[in-house]
């Protein structure tokens, strides 16, 4: 066991190691900046896919309203990059939208630090109002589910109706990262810089992640997961546990939403969706729910074949390749591609084996 | 008055189209407890027969007979819906019973295959279903107009109604339906063949959606996302009605429908849309159970 859990730090490092030269290529022109932009979101999508990871593959909870959290980290973002890009005054949409004066909800995110108070607090006070009620009258399962993807769907259509304070379907649009301009090949240093920083982010998230589910705490989430009456009988107030992974797991959906923006440079409630939501459960169920580093693996592998199919001719085909794929996974191989490697595979050579052994008795 | 009226109008036939989209998933999801993703595509799929089938009678038979079409495309829905659920159930479903959420997540696989293979065949453009004459217009009275497509949806609602009453209570395939959702080893044990009720159930609740989809496709253009926007209110009404009880079925799209449409007077109809929502949302956290619940002491009802 403990073997294991290293093999899966290892990966992860791997990972990390691998990102952290992507720059050096970059200057060295063995790759060229979209792509760069492209692994940066990456990052984002693994940051949130961990959040997924610990509520659905370690607790169980399956929850349709990530993107919504992801959507709202990211527009705390982009509204405080916006706001540096006008210095403050109101924007065009704005303007469009009748508005004279600066709205009251945009203020706060004048002040960088207030930013990154909110970018955490609205989506956790959101979802620690939703959850807390929630789990405490026991609705578990699939009921959950609905209730969460009716939310996202809610937040949804408010976000396209108050146009003037969010620019409806357009989305805030036309932003820089926290360290300025990133395009071109003049902003190298502070496309790197933003890099860095995100990188540090996932490696941070992941630590404390694996720190969280190695402990005590891990086997309580799952011991909600496989018996919730008899967690609730052995003590422990399982929701209670459930309703701190759930805000926990929407703050760090919306710290992947925060470093999304950085890179994308835009934000549209097209993230907010029920579908956007469950494609981030096709990463964890694809990468291999209940292991942190299954998480980070389907979020780069998903996205990478996405990256690289979805243009010219086989845009098509890609959508009937994702929609395949996770059916298959979920059908076949529960444990995803991290569960391929640590169950299916040493289970089959250990089959194998024995076969061969037997073999060799008979002959 | 005429403005009252002409509310309560619009709030029946926005509940009957609720209803209508949600009757499916009472069954699949009310009786089998299988929560199908893919329910919304279902009903695009009707949307869709209803196309094919317009463009069928275009093609081959004359103008004065073109309204005619309307007739066939109801059991063509519903027969397309019908085979593409039982399929669904035979290759996904029954391999996940007792694993909701897994099943949850593979029939969301098979949404987004059923959209983008609705965008390959027919663009992602919308299309038009031009309504049958018989249904053009409306009758006026009170000052105000009824048009006869959404009386049509309300006359196709109830029947509907009433075929399901009829199949589950009073036909022996319902009385092995009640059986096997019920206590479905006892049922094995009597001779059923429950996993053929199984999939002829989850059938009939597919085929429910195409139906639907056939008088949504009267309302506006027809698109990949077509089923989309009946979904999440549809699994909202089942939920808020309480899960296996058609009746509650009935009620909670009657709530939904009516407050939303008391909602909008008050303000844009998306802000309606997603108020009614975190109203029942709050709701439900009071009463997790829906409005109708079966008592059951069960630990894990």
């Amino acid at each position: 066991m403990k073997n294991k859990i290293k093999i899966r730090h290892f990966a992860f490092a791997a990972i990390a190691a691998s990102l952290a030269i992507v720059p050096a290529l970059l200057q060295a022109g063995l790759v060229d900046s979209p792509a760069v932009f492209f692994l940066g979101k990456c990052i984002a999508f693994s940051i949130a896919a961990i959040g997924i990871d610990l509520i659905w593959g370690f607790t169980g909870i399956l929850s349709l309203g990530h993107g919504l959290y992801f959507a709202l980290g990211g527009y705390a973002m982009a509204m405080h990059l916006k706001m540096n890009a006008t210095g403050g005054n109101i924007t065009e949409f704005m303007h469009t939208g009748g508005l004279t004066r600066l709205p009251l909800i945009w203020r706060p995110f004048l002040s960088p630090i207030l930013t990154a108070v909110l970018i955490f607090a609205i989506p956790a006070a959101l979802s620690g109002l939703v959850g807390g009620f929630i789990f405490k009258k026991r609705v578990k399962g699939v009921y959950f589910s609905i209730i969460s993807q009716a939310l996202t769907w809610a937040a949804y259509s408010m976000f396209i109706a108050l146009s003037p304070y969010t620019n409806g379907n357009i989305g805030i649009t036309d932003i820089k990262s926290i360290f300025g301009a990133v395009r071109g090949a003049a902003n190298y240093m502070n496309l790197f810089k933003i890099f860095y920083a995100s990188l540090a982010a996932l490696v941070l998230v992941y630590i404390m992640a694996s720190f969280l589910v190695e402990r005590k705490f891990g086997k309580i989430l799952a011991a909600i997961r496989d018996a919730e009456n008899r967690t609730y009988f052995s003590g422990y107030q399982a929701s209670r546990y459930k309703s701190f992974i759930y805000v926990l797991s929407a703050a760090i959906a919306a710290a992947g939403g925060a470093v999304f923006v950085n890179f994308n440079g835009s934000i549209t409630p097209s993230q907010m969706t029920i579908s956007y939501s469950i494609t981030m459960v096709v990463w964890v169920a694809i990468g291999g729910r209940g292991t942190i580093i299954g998480a980070v693996i389907g979020a780069f592998l998903i996205n990478l074949c996405e990256y690289n199919l979805s243009s010219g001719s086989m845009v098509d085909i890609w959508q009937y390749i994702i929609g395949a794929m996770f059916c298959i996974a979920i059908l076949f191989f529960k444990g995803g591609i991290a569960g391929l490697f640590s169950a299916q595979i040493p289970e089959l050579a250990r089959r194998f084996r024995a076969g061969r052994e037997e073999e060799s008795e008979a002959g | 008055m005429v403005q009252l009226v002409n509310a309560a109008f619009n709030g029946l036939s926005l509940s009957s189209i609720i209803l209508l989209t949600s009757l499916g998933l009472a069954i699949t999801f009310g009786l089998m407890k299988v929560i199908n993703m893919a329910h919304g595509e279902f009903v695009m799929i009707g949307a869709y027969m209803t196309y094919i089938t317009q463009q069928l009678f275009l093609a081959a038979l004359p103008k004065a007979s073109m309204s005619l079409y309307y007739f066939a495309a109801i059991p063509a829905a519903f027969l397309a819906a019908f085979a593409l659920g039982c399929l669904t159930e035979k290759l996904i479903i029954s391999r996940l019973y007792g694993r909701e959420i897994d099943s949850l997540l593979a029939t969301g696989g098979l949404s987004l295959v059923l959209q983008q293979a609705a965008r390959s065949i027919f663009g992602s453009q919308g299309v038009n279903v031009e309504a049958p004459d018989f249904l053009k217009g409306g009758i006026s009275a009170f000052g105000c107009t009824f048009s006869y497509n959404r009386i049509f949806i309300l006359i196709l609602v109830s029947a509907t109604l009433l075929a399901i009453w009829i199949l589950i209570y009073k036909t022996k395939f319902g009385s092995h339906m009640r059986a096997v959702m019920q206590n479905r080893p006892m049922a094995q044990c009597m001779g059923i063949n429950s996993r053929r009720v199984d999939n002829i159930t989850f059938g009939i609740g597919s085929g429910l959606a195409g139906l639907a989809g056939c008088s949504v496709a009267l309302l506006g253009s027809v698109d990949s996302t077509a089923g989309q926007s009946y979904i999440v209110n549809s699994f909202m009404a089942v939920v808020l009605g309480g899960v296996g009880k058609i009746a509650g079925t009935v009620v909670g799209s009657a709530i939904i429908g009516f407050s939303g449409i008391a909602v909008e007077s008050f303000t844009s109809s998306s802000i309606a849309k997603a108020i009614v929502l975190i109203i029942i949302i709050v709701f439900l956290q009071r009463k997790p159970q829906g409005l109708f619940t079966i008592r059951s002491r069960s630990l894990d009802e």
